[in-house]
């Protein structure tokens, strides 16, 4: 198998006072070696706690990850103790956050932040982790890096900051990348540069990278596969193409048509209406059936299995059984600058 | 650096200044005199020992009289000891309440932060519980309630310290214990919130997807940034802990100026209640300038350069 990284039907379930939120039903997905996969979906759809999980990083309590496997290079890492999963993160598996304002220790110099990891890792001195740090910071196109090492992090701008992140998360060459909406936090020119920058990088370096956004902009600038999250599920997923241009989930058409477009000869933004399920309590069928316009009965009694469009796109939704109504999606979806 | 330094120790004689005079003012708002015997005495008498005291001068000049002898060290003589001068009292009774507090200081803080960053670390579990269970009761119950039950138990029952007297270092330990309770339930309290904060924050999850090690988290990234908040704590809580405690003192007989605050004021006693408050007054200023100064030693975003922050 080359599949660098596979999660085979994941849950995770945060016990909090009085409620159970199943925060990710039961996620499959894989990540080739070099490749780029981002899963899209908005706030509380999962995205983010299936990025912890991977790490190992869900407070437990209140997480738990109550079934399903994290098999990294054919490794179970749901069954890691924290001591095997300290080996893992940083070295192997590294992340980038969202908001470089707070992800750096405000009370430590950057170089010292990047250099924790190499010491802990590969062993290094203190002086080749410093010499390494350098060079890294001069990778992530940090301007005087012998300066700006001996820096602290509020002397730093926010995409400065942010370049840091990616250092201290790159320093070890690690096989995969989780990004958690690295742009996010940053405006429009930044983003822009981060991620020219992350698409630098992982050509000199043959990292994969999982890219957690809700931004399709983003993902049309990195991804090469995209899967679509929605209420802790995976609704749809294929390569960028199919996804873009050929989405078979009304959800996916709801996000692509939500997109601002150049050319729209409207100005008006569509938005999905409705808001996300409670997943304290879960929906027994599709989670998206009450938003979803083309809903039909079954969609809120039965959770759809997975259709295989082609190799590469699966999409979890009743609209392709053979005995519904056929749908044609909205001509909204349209990408922009076609 | 050296400006800064400057400037600041500038703003504290003004601060000095200000506490003087405000001070001497109220003071003189005080009802009575400072004559015990004041209702068995005479008019008459009553002028003539105002008199001698110079207390029947205007008020501005008895101010102006009394910055001028404090400038040169002397505070007067106290009414309460036969005109001893206070600068003398104080020299021999502040050391005693100093040493006192800062050896109750010293224990409380650094067993207060530790208890703190268990509890913040076991945060909801039975460390956490038990902690802060301790905690609330060394806040809530007056030291000289831990101050008895400390004498009965280790000075009457197992005879391991004196019960009271301030000879050796064997008699400091029982009023210590006594003082450091509030201090060390204080500050684990505060402690373990700002590590319950800190342990929150985003560059904690940076941190451990380094694969740190928990203590490397811990010691490494946690502890300095949540111990930013908790001087500001401790620096006010050690001008009033080493200015003598009325009660702990009391109880042990400790030759402290703890009790003074109060019976200068009781009395009259004018130059005693100037100079505790100047003792006081002082040692705030001082703990504060140390805090300040401090902050720029922990957190590097206030450090500043050249009398301008950066």
């Amino acid at each position: 198998m080359d599949n660098l990284l596979e999660i085979k039907d994941l849950n995770v379930r945060f016990n909090l006072f009085g409620a159970k939120v199943q925060a990710v039903r039961g996620v499959s997905l894989h990540l080739k070696k070099g490749e780029t996969l981002a899963i899209v979906g908005e706030s509380g759809s999962g995205k983010s706690v299936t990025s912890k999980a991977i790490m190992g990083l869900i407070p437990n309590p209140p997480g738990e990850i109550t079934s399903g496997e994290i098999l990294f290079e054919g490794h179970d890492l749901v069954h890691y103790s924290n001591k095997q999963m300290q080996k893992i993160r940083g070295k192997e598996i590294s992340m980038i956050f969202q908001d470089p304002m707070t992800a750096l220790n405000p009370t430590m110099k950057v170089g010292k932040q990047i250099m924790e990891g190499l010491i802990k890792h590969q062993k290094m001195s203190r002086q080749d982790a410093k010499k390494r740090a350098i060079e890294l910071l001069r990778l992530v196109g940090i301007p005087k890096p012998e300066v700006r090492v001996n820096e602290y992090p509020h002397q730093f701008s926010g995409g400065m900051r942010q370049r840091v992140v990616i250092a201290i998360a790159l320093a070890c060459n690690p096989k995969i990348l989780i990004a958690d909406e690295p742009t996010t936090a940053l405006d429009v020119t930044i983003q822009a540069q981060i991620l020219d920058l992350m698409r630098e990088l992982q050509k000199k370096t043959g990292t994969a990278i999982i890219l957690i956004t809700h931004d399709l902009g983003v993902v049309a600038n990195l991804a090469q596969r995209v899967g679509v999250m929605y209420g802790g599920k995976l609704v749809e997923t294929g390569t960028l193409e199919e996804i873009f241009y050929r989405p078979k989930h009304p959800y996916t058409w709801g996000l692509l048509s939500s997109m601002p477009k150049l050319h729209a000869k409207t100005d008006k933004l569509l938005a999905i209406p409705g808001s996300p399920p409670d997943l304290s309590d879960p929906p027994k069928g599709c989670p998206f059936a009450p938003r979803c316009p083309y809903a039909m009965k079954v969609c809120t009694e039965q959770m759809p299995e997975y259709t295989y469009l082609s190799d590469t796109q699966r999409t979890a939704c009743w609209l392709l059984d053979k005995r519904a109504p056929k749908v044609e999606p909205p001509e909204t979806i349209g990408v922009g600058g076609e | 650096m050296v400006r800064y330094i400057l400037k600041r120790v500038g703003y504290m004689l003004v601060t000095f200044y200000v506490v003087i005079t405000l001070t001497f003012l109220s003071m003189k708002l005080l009802p009575g005199t400072p004559f015990k015997t004041a209702n068995r005495l005479t008019p008459q008498q009553l002028n003539q020992l105002r008199h001698y005291y110079g207390l029947d001068q205007p008020i501005p000049v008895q101010y102006v009289h009394y910055l001028w002898n404090f400038i040169h060290g002397d505070l007067g003589g106290s009414f309460q000891y036969g005109m001893q001068p206070v600068t003398q009292f104080l020299l021999q009774r502040f050391p005693v309440s100093l040493e006192l507090g800062v050896e109750a200081m010293i224990a409380g803080t650094i067993l207060g932060i530790l208890l703190g960053i268990v509890a913040g670390i076991y945060r909801a579990r039975f460390l956490d519980w038990g902690t802060m269970t301790f905690s609330v009761i060394g806040i809530s119950i007056p030291s000289f309630i831990f101050a008895g039950i400390l004498q009965y138990a280790f000075a009457v029952n197992v005879q391991l310290f004196p019960v009271a007297g301030w000879s050796g270092p064997m008699s400091h330990v029982l009023p210590a214990t006594s003082l450091a309770i509030g201090v060390l339930a204080l500050v684990a309290r505060f402690m373990r919130t700002e590590m319950v904060e800190v342990l929150n924050q985003d560059y904690i999850v940076t941190a451990q997807a380094k694969g740190l090690t928990t203590s490397a988290v811990v010691f490494r990234h946690a502890i300095r940034n949540a111990l930013i908040p908790i001087i500001t704590v401790i620096g006010p809580l050690t001008a009033a802990v080493v200015t003598g405690s009325l009660v702990v003192e009391n109880i042990f007989a400790i030759p402290g100026i703890g009790s003074q605050f109060v019976d200068s004021i009781v009395t009259n006693d004018y130059p005693m209640i100037m100079g505790t408050t100047e003792v006081y007054a002082g040692m705030f200023i001082i703990t504060i300038f140390i805090v300040d100064i401090l902050y720029g030693v922990i957190d590097p975003r206030i450090r500043v350069s050249g009398g301008q922050t950066s």
